[in-house]
């Protein structure tokens, strides 16, 4: 009770029949603290003015002296940013793709462009540098084998116009139908073109459909190799059907007899949308320029043509 | 003596009791649910393809849990027994104290229901579907006019300060919570509100910022105000400092929800108010650290024994320190940067852990043995609690930060010919192990929380060994 | 007038509070009803159609909204990554708002028709079979659970009550509408007719003779971000 402080304390005490009572020194405000404080009303002050900041009758607010605004900050940041691209991309659209190919620091150059617009537009399909996905039914980008052409000019028509795959459904469907075990066996021919067919039988029964009822070689043709790559009845097939190459061993649905069969009996309708900035259905658009670094950065990734 | 202990007799210690020990055992909920959320986004298939357990509808039970389970209850004791003692009268009504206990319990057991099934109103903080929103409005009445009944009783004329923060809190979480919680129901389990885009962002941050600085701060510095001079047996610091920051908090916090929003479709001159009262709240934020610290002045050498004051110091810095913090997010130029981040989650525990459980932990070890009549159990087990929980968000702050910073520079990283040199998914990659990082760091302040369930349970099992004879 | 007099009353502490607290909110968030600049005026925005808003309730009550924002910000690297950035027109029919708060994953403002439907299926299924580096759960329920849709009519009541400018032919079709857009090969006349020729018409989640979730949420991700027409679109001081 000796506290010798005591007598400084404001004079109330509360809750005093147990423990320590509680009591209240009268300190004075800590000058750094007070002087802090009015230092950052001052920021404030001198921000408001600044800055848009208050509301005021008629509708309107304060506009700030510096005629801020995040949308002008915006301005001048993609400003600075097209400026800092403006030499090279003025090249990289004045040239053609054999030149650029030939211009090192251009070719980093729309390599590293067309890296970041994959990295979040397409790798979420075609996985991180191409690799495809696991699901099934995004190609690979990294191998050798291309649905529509590898060139950089077939890659750029590819990322324009977007594709759809034209696989159609043959069980019991409108387009012919065939019985399960018609389907099997065609699962079966199809397997042994790439040599890892289980059943020789079926596979003599599987040709004849391929080669005949089901039509198989009009679009993949007559030795399997796909639209690109194979001919049917001497003639050179239509590159834009994208009738992949059934004798690689490379599947883009998977390639064990059940997913085989699945993608004949069901048909199979993939869609790459279409980028460009005239198309429909897509949201991110991609001007010229941008699909130029994009074709060419996807045709570096392996095996392009 | 003993006369002077007439009016402790008469105190409604009952309800304080079930409110403390049903805030221990949500803390712990709490805390594991939270251990649960960063394993999974350390391990995506952790949930095992079950819809109830999944990251998107945890985590809003991790929040509510923290917050309004296990701070909610927090308050419900603290208020209840620091308004007794401080008034010395009894709480206003035996029958508002029960239907606040088990209106609110039934709102957590609501909450934890109802969440998991997806049932959400898709509002931080404040998912709960509407007829939850009607019950937390008829006991939050209930609490006010208990809280307000029983100050109304009170023997000293002046009202002590922790109950002007009290007070003001009840107040404004029932303004927040309304206008927050406006919709039309569409069937029992659904409704729209009545906000819509920019506005029902504007709303929505002006509660989810002020559920912060009105629950996680003012009520929790009104609980300072009391533990903190009564466990230091020191007067509070300064009594002017006291009035100065309190109504300068109260004033300037509820401007500062715009923060959470800049560089949005949010107009520039809101996001310019929510910055500058953000910086100007700075100061009379830290006039409740420097009143509690200060208080200690003069008896630091009890720090030396007494793991409860170094409980509270420690909470203290950590909210000084994330008072600071929060301003500095507030500018616009860095929240450029932190928002969307991990640094704001970082941010969030250093202030939740750091401060709301720290100070709480203390208080409740402060309370319990007076609510008991004994002592506590074992100093040791608080001490051992208190380098666990402290080492805990340590490790949990520190992983967030750098991930946090980490992740908001590579958005915006551009190579040398100016393309952003990383895509989405590689800057996702980047955070797997800090996110780890911090699930430790949640488990050693969970295990330090288990050690305090230990030491309280046996506290209050054994009280009867250990009597304390009023003095 | 001294503090002691204050700390005295209740009443006046309480009233005092109060009053100083309301300042703030009201100041801040008034304006943003009468300012005419705060929202843009802008051609293309409508209300979701019925499939699509059952989409944004799945939406939340998956809690998306918890590790996606739907906000790009005026950033250079955030046009870049996600396109135009936001504007508050754009959200002016979600109730509430699905700003979002942090970017565990990706922003989705204009997710919509960036991916085609097939990746969406699988990637709900699980998303790191298409993305590699992913967090996300996988929600494989939204293909198995056939899609609510009995109060479709009274959801589209509440929304229109709340300022949602729906039709009264809208709401008398919902149900129809619904159907339309998520069977394929229905006819969408009416429907397109109702919400616009931009509106999509898809098998959205693969499974052609049912209605589940994922049609739902899927038509709903396939249109964030895909109604306004920028080309008509001016930048002004906010």
């Amino acid at each position: 009770m000796a506290d010798e402080k005591e007598v400084e304390t404001t004079g109330h005490q509360w809750d005093d029949e147990e423990g320590y009572p509680l009591k209240e020194y009268n300190n004075p405000l800590p000058k750094w603290w007070l002087y802090s404080y009015y230092a950052t009303i001052v920021y404030a002050v001198v921000y408001w003015v600044l800055y848009p900041a208050w509301p005021i009758p008629g509708g309107e607010f304060t506009k700030g002296v510096l005629g801020w605004s995040q949308y002008k900050q915006l301005d001048e940041e993609m400003a600075a940013g097209v400026a800092a691209r403006k030499p090279f991309n003025d090249k990289l659209a004045a040239l053609t793709t054999a030149e650029i190919t030939k211009d090192s620091q251009l070719l980093q150059y729309a390599v590293s462009a067309g890296k970041a617009i994959f990295g979040d537009n397409c790798a979420p399909c075609h996985g991180s540098g191409g690799v495809g996905s696991r699901a099934g039914g995004f190609p690979t980008l990294v191998d050798d084998d291309w649905l529509y052409g590898g060139t950089v000019e077939q890659i750029s028509e590819t990322i324009h116009g977007g594709r759809a795959g034209q696989m159609p459904a043959h069980l019991d469907s409108a387009n012919g139908s065939f019985t399960a075990a018609q389907v099997d066996d065609l699962a079966q021919y199809t397997l042994s073109l790439s040599g890892s067919s289980t059943d020789s039988a079926a596979v003599g029964r599987g040709d004849a459909l391929y080669h005949g009822d089901a039509g198989c070689n009009y679009c993949h043709g007559d030795s399997g190799k796909g639209a690109l790559l194979g001919s049917a009845g001497g003639e050179k097939l239509d590159a834009s059907i994208g009738a992949p190459n059934l004798t690689d061993g490379i599947w883009l649905y998977g390639g064990d007899a059940k997913t085989v069969r699945t993608s004949i009996a069901n048909g199979r309708n993939g869609k790459m949308p279409a980028w460009a900035t005239d198309t429909e259905g897509t949201n991110r658009k991609l001007d010229e320029l941008e699909i130029k670094q994009l074709s060419i950065y996807v045709h570096t990734l392996g095996g392009g043509k | 003596m003993g006369q002077k202990n007439d009016s402790i007799a008469t105190y409604d210690y009952g309800i304080v009791k079930m409110f403390s020990v049903m805030s221990i055992a949500y803390a712990v909920v709490g805390f594991l649910v939270g251990i649960i959320l960063a394993l999974e986004l350390a391990f995506p298939e952790l949930n095992g393809g079950i819809p109830y357990i999944s990251f998107g509808r945890l985590r809003p039970l991790h929040t509510s849990a923290v917050i309004f389970a296990f701070g909610g209850s927090v308050l419900f004791a603290t208020t209840y027994y620091v308004v007794q003692r401080t008034c010395r009268a009894r709480l206003f009504s035996d029958f508002l104290s029960k239907l606040t206990f088990w209106g609110w319990n039934l709102i957590v057991v609501l909450v934890v229901v109802t969440y998991p099934l997806g049932l959400s109103q898709g509002m931080e903080y404040a998912e709960m579907i509407w007829p939850i929103d009607l019950l937390i409005v008829v006991v939050w009445v209930a609490y006010f006019i208990n809280f307000v009944g029983t100050l109304a009783k009170r023997k000293d004329q002046h009202i002590f300060v922790a109950n002007w923060f009290f007070l003001a809190f009840i107040i404004t979480v029932a303004l927040l919570h309304i206008i927050n919680n406006l919709a039309v129901p569409v069937s029992i389990t659904a409704s729209y509100p009545v906000w819509s885009g920019v506005q029902s962002a504007m709303i929505q941050w002006w509660y989810g910022h002020n559920a912060v600085g009105f629950f996680l701060t003012a009520a929790f510095l009104g609980m300072m105000y009391y533990f903190v001079p009564k466990q230091a047996e020191r007067p509070i610091y300064s009594y002017r400092l006291s009035i100065v920051h309190f109504w300068s908090l109260v004033f300037l916090y509820i401007w500062a929800g715009p923060h959470h929003l800049h560089y949005t479709a949010l107009p520039d001159w809101a996001g310019t108010l929510g910055a500058t009262f953000s910086i100007m709240l700075l100061l009379p934020s830290w006039g409740g650290m420097i009143n509690g610290i200060m208080t200690l002045s003069g008896a630091w050498h009890k720090l030396r024994t007494d793991p409860i004051l170094r409980f509270f110091i420690i909470s203290l810095s950590f909210y000084g320190m994330s008072t600071f913090e929060g301003p500095m997010m507030a500018i616009k130029e860095v929240n450029a940067l932190s928002h969307y981040t991990d640094w704001t989650v970082g941010h969030v525990h250093s202030g939740a852990l750091g401060w709301v459980a720290m100070v709480s932990f203390a208080s409740l070890y402060h309370m319990i043995p007076k609510l008991w009549g004994t002592t506590i159990h074992s100093v040791k087990l608080i001490n051992l609690h208190f380098w666990l929980a402290t080492v805990g968000v340590v490790i949990y702050i520190v992983a967030m930060w750098i991930s946090g910073v980490m992740q908001g520079l590579m958005w915006r990283a551009y190579d040398d010919f100016g393309n952003l040199t990383y895509s989405f998914a590689e800057t996702v990659a980047a955070m797997h192990p800090y996110y780890f990082i911090r699930a430790i760091g949640g488990i050693v302040f969970l295990l330090g929380a288990l050690v305090m369930v230990y030491n309280i349970y046996m506290t209050i099992s054994t009280a009867k060994d250990r009597p304390v004879v009023a003095a | 007038m001294k503090h002691e007099t204050i700390e005295k009353s209740i009443p006046l502490m309480a009233i005092l509070t109060f009053v100083v607290v309301l300042i703030g909110g009201i100041v801040e968030i008034v304006p943003l009803f009468y300012i005419e600049s705060t929202i843009e005026k802008v051609e293309g925005m409508r209300p979701y159609t019925p499939l699509e808003l059952r989409g944004q309730d799945i939406y939340i009550r998956e809690g998306c909204y918890n590790c996606h924002s739907q906000m790009i910000r005026p950033f250079r690297d955030e046009q870049e990554r996600y396109g135009h950035y936001s504007l508050a027109a754009e959200s002016m029919y979600d109730h509430p708002f699905q700003w979002g708060s942090k970017r565990t994953g990706p922003d989705l403002a204009r997710v919509g028709g960036k991916y085609s439907n097939l990746w969406h299926q699988a990637h709900m299924k699980n998303p790191r079979d298409m993305v590699p580096e992913s967090v996300m759960p996988a929600y494989p329920w939204l293909v198995e659970n056939d899609l609510e849709y009995g109060n479709i009519t009274k959801r589209m009541e509440v929304l229109q009550l709340v300022g949602v400018p729906y039709s009264k032919e809208q709401i008398e079709n919902a149900v129809a509408d619904l159907k339309a857009q998520a069977i394929p090969d229905s006819d969408s006349d009416a429907l397109l007719a109702r919400y616009g020729e931009k509106v999509t018409l898809q098998n959205f989640d693969g499974e052609p003779a049912r209605i589940t979730e994922l049609d739902a949420i899927v038509a709903y991700l396939q249109v964030l971000g895909t109604m306004v027409d920028f080309s008509s679109y001016q930048a002004q001081a906010r």
